[in-house]
């Protein structure tokens, strides 16, 4: 029976229009001329099941930002693993590069189980504090990815590009390029070029989930992915089915073909592997396959066992012990800064996704993604580096953009009273204090209403011998609030003769 | 070399022609002072496009400064993240009127920029000024942020202190240059008037420039020349300048103060804040370089 309307195509269309939105999102992820974001520019990892449940079980509270979630789930328990074949982001690139990765039509290697693995092992490492989802969420990888490489990536060469142009080619060109150049910046470009650490290694990860399409269709969505995982769970029972569940003997082509592998060796449809992508209705050369609302009935087992669910999450426990002996945790942190608004260091790492979301959205491009400094589960979340950017004191929007509340939403008046750490003064580089030269730019940019940073007049003796006034700067340390716009605007080279420290950082 | 040729030579760098920065020389004839006093023109009042109007009436009329077709930079300091009643930003509103004499003068355009501290989007929109140039809704006027590209070293011959800056081409390309600072307390410098206004157009990292800021100022102020200054005294702002933030460190004065002379209208301006001219360094600076007068029994001072 075939549909009158191309369900297919109808997936096509769906997958294109989230895909925009995510996109689109994404580059509204920035200041907009208004203090607030106007947009839940967020709402891709708040919606995320994955991220809800390995977030609330680690913080053992109900998160009312992460609610969305529910709406996927329902959804999935009605129509099945539709979010992976009609929606996901990741989902739809993996799609669209098909024909430049041409996977093989029949795929070798299959570790299906490895999702239910790495499912259990994050929510049972949350369950003891350990927040691992960021490794695997497949919307952390991708923003990340976006964030920290493409996306600056992209806009380097094409600023390259122009910037050639403007400045040796010939004018009639210029005067070609660059009204095109200033239309990509106020539409596509991002406002500004940004600066990444481990923009090389988030690359690298998003990449290889690319390559591994070489291993066959979907590879990651089948075989890795733990939001999948967590949504088959929801769609064994899902009650839009293909119907016959089993392929034809003599023909088996929408096995042969299917991009999730969803087909046992028997001829049987393992329902919560399907991700609705309709080709098996359109591609059946008897036209007998389609898709009706049933009882869920399964004739396949899962595959996934008690065996797999107990031993992995057995064994996940291991890694938030592995995690408590490991000695970076007892090393003071002084100069490893969190975003202003971010909670206690143990819950804030235990609440963070690693989406970079936060860092997207920094106006000074001052929110850097930690390395192994803070343990190796510390990985990607955000610190800031006031010697690539400041803090901006009218600014809060890492804490709007936050999807699950692990930078809090300050207002305004509450963020600019946020301490992220306090500045101290290293006399023996400060102009004033070891040069006797007048400078004190430290104090000119001080944002707070009482500055933190003051002065006294003081007598000193230049290189002449000649007797000068001087203003030595000094801290006041309950004004301090940290933002490190001193650190950043110091004009000594290299490093700063003022620096802002941390509250230090010992997670236990 | 003439100022044509040193535009020329500009613009040929820029287009990667020449390998070396192009030289502007100030001649000593150019450097002295206009002939006769000095003129300071004060105006208090309300209305502040009116006040705009009216003091430039006894420096001749904007028609003096701004001919047909001239290419007009209005220079305001937009440089922090502060709404105009906090005093750390020029008002909006004497932007705004001095923009619209340009246009009626018969400006071909008129450039609105300032190089900020703060987040410069956040800056623009929140000095109120990008607002108030939307409502010209006119294409000759161009509230932009700077492009960085467009950054030129000069050697700056005259300098005692700095002899070579990265200084922004439009400001150096325009026929008539309005320097709008707004008269605020300074840590470093005491105060922060006009002179120390062109930081906003100049690259590279200013806060080398702390180590001697009143002389380094003078030599800036040798390749930019305004033709008008008008300090924004509107408001000013007491203590914690230049960035402020507190409106009990702010005061409302009502007042312009408007000269050709650069060096007069800083050297005025330092007496709204009970100051004598030679507090100020730059200004001292300045006036030894026989950029303009300081001495405020030699200006006229004339209030309307």
């Amino acid at each position: 029976m075939r549909a009158t309307i191309s369900y297919r195509l109808l997936r096509r269309v769906s997958q294109f229009l989230f895909l925009l939105l995510f996109l689109c999102l994404f580059r509204l992820t920035d200041y907009s001329g208004s203090d607030d974001i106007p947009y839940a520019v967020n709402i891709f990892f708040r919606w995320n099941p994955l991220v809800a449940a390995s977030i609330m079980l680690a913080a053992k509270e109900f998160i009312g930002l992460l609610f969305p979630s529910i709406i996927i789930i329902a959804v999935t328990i009605v129509f099945g693993r539709v979010f992976c074949g009609w929606l996901c982001p990741l989902g739809t690139l993996l799609d669209w590069a098909n024909p430049l990765i041409k996977p093989p039509k029949k795929s070798a290697f299959r570790i299906p189980q490895i999702k239910y693995v790495l499912l259990f092992v994050i929510l049972s490492a949350s369950l003891f504090d350990l927040q691992l989802v960021g490794y695997f969420d497949p919307f952390s990888i991708l923003v990340r990815g976006l964030t920290f490489s493409v996306d600056p990536g992209l806009n380097y060469m094409v600023t390259w590009f122009f910037d050639s142009i403007y400045f040796h080619g010939p004018a009639w060109l210029s005067a070609v390029s660059e009204p095109v150049y200033s239309w990509l910046k106020t539409t596509l470009l991002p406002y500004k070029q940004t600066f990444f650490l481990l923009s090389l290694l988030s690359f690298v990860i998003l990449v290889s989930i690319f390559i591994l399409e070489k291993l066959g269709r979907r590879f990651w969505c089948r075989n890795l992915c733990p939001l999948g995982a967590l949504l088959a769970l929801f769609s064994r029972w899902s009650f839009l089915r293909k119907f016959p569940v089993k392929s034809c003997p003599d023909c088996r082509k929408c096995a042969e073909d299917c991009r999730m592998d969803a087909f046992e060796n028997n001829g049987f449809l393992m329902n919560e592997e399907c991700n609705l992508c309709m080709d098996c209705i359109y591609d059946c050369p008897n036209s007998v396959s389609a898709f009706k609302f049933m009882l869920p009935r399964n004739k396949t087992p899962m595959r996934l066992d008690r065996r797999i669910f107990m031993e992995s999450s057995l064994a996940a426990i291991t890694l938030p012990v592995l995690s408590k002996v490991n000695a970076s945790h007892r090393i003071p942190l002084p100069y490893l800064l969190r975003p202003p608004g971010a909670r206690g260091e143990k819950e804030f790492l235990s609440m963070c996704v690693r989406c970079g979301e936060c860092m997207k959205v920094c106006i000074q491009n001052a929110l850097q993604p930690t390395f192994m400094e803070s343990g190796y589960e510390g990985m990607f979340s955000p610190r800031l580096i006031p010697r690539i950017g400041y803090c901006e004191f009218n600014c809060n929007l890492c804490g709007q953009v936050c999807p699950t509340g692990a930078i809090r939403n300050l207002n305004l008046a509450e963020k600019q009273k946020f301490v992220i750490g306090r500045a101290y003064f290293k006399k023996n580089r400060c102009l004033p204090f070891a040069e006797n030269t007048p400078c004190i730019v430290c104090e000119e940019h001080c944002p707070t209403f009482d500055k933190a940073i003051k002065f006294e007049e003081v007598l000193k003796t230049d290189g002449k011998g000649n007797s000068v006034k001087l203003k030595q700067p000094y801290i006041i340390n309950d004004l301090c609030i940290g933002c490190g716009i001193c650190e950043k605007v110091c004009p000594l080279d290299g490093e700063s003769a003022i620096r802002v420290r941390g509250k230090t950082l010992m997670v236990s | 070399m003439d100022r044509r040729t040193f535009l020329k030579q500009v613009s040929l760098w820029s287009a990667g022609i020449l390998a070396t920065p192009p030289v502007f020389r100030i001649t000593p004839e150019l450097l002295a002072s206009e002939p006769g006093k000095s003129k300071v023109i004060v105006g208090k009042g309300k209305d502040y496009e009116k006040l705009i109007s009216d003091v430039l009436v006894p420096l001749g009329g904007i028609s003096l400064f701004v001919k047909k077709g001239s290419r007009v930079v209005v220079k305001p300091n937009i440089a922090w993240d502060r709404r105009p009643e906090q005093a750390a930003t020029t008002h909006p509103l004497v932007v705004k009127a001095l923009v619209q004499m340009a246009l009626d003068a018969g400006a071909s355009e008129v450039m609105i920029f300032d190089r900020p501290c703060n987040e410069e989007r956040r800056c623009y929109k929140n000095s109120g000024i990008e607002q108030e140039m939307e409502v010209f809704k006119d294409p000759r006027v161009k509230c932009v942020h700077i492009d960085k590209r467009k950054f030129v070293p000069v050697r700056i011959d005259n300098g005692k202190s700095i002899k070579e800056w990265e200084f922004y081409r439009d400001a150096l390309e325009a026929d008539c240059y309005i320097n709008v600072p707004i008269a605020k307390h300074h840590g470093l410098s005491r105060l922060t008037l006009g002179l120390k206004n062109v930081m906003g157009v100049i690259g590279g990292r200013r806060g080398k420039l702390h180590k001697n800021i009143g002389q380094n100022l003078a030599d800036l102020n040798t390749v930019i020349r305004p033709q008008l200054t008008v300090i924004d005294a509107t408001r000013i702002l007491l203590k914690n300048g230049p960035k402020g933030g507190n409106l009990e460190d702010v005061e409302v004065k009502d007042s312009v103060i408007a000269s050709i002379d650069p060096v007069a209208a800083d050297a005025y301006a330092t007496t709204l804040f009970g100051l004598m001219p030679e507090d100020i360094e730059s200004t001292r600076a300045a006036y030894q370089m026989g950029l303009g007068e300081m001495n405020l029994s030699k200006i006229d001072v004339i209030s309307v």
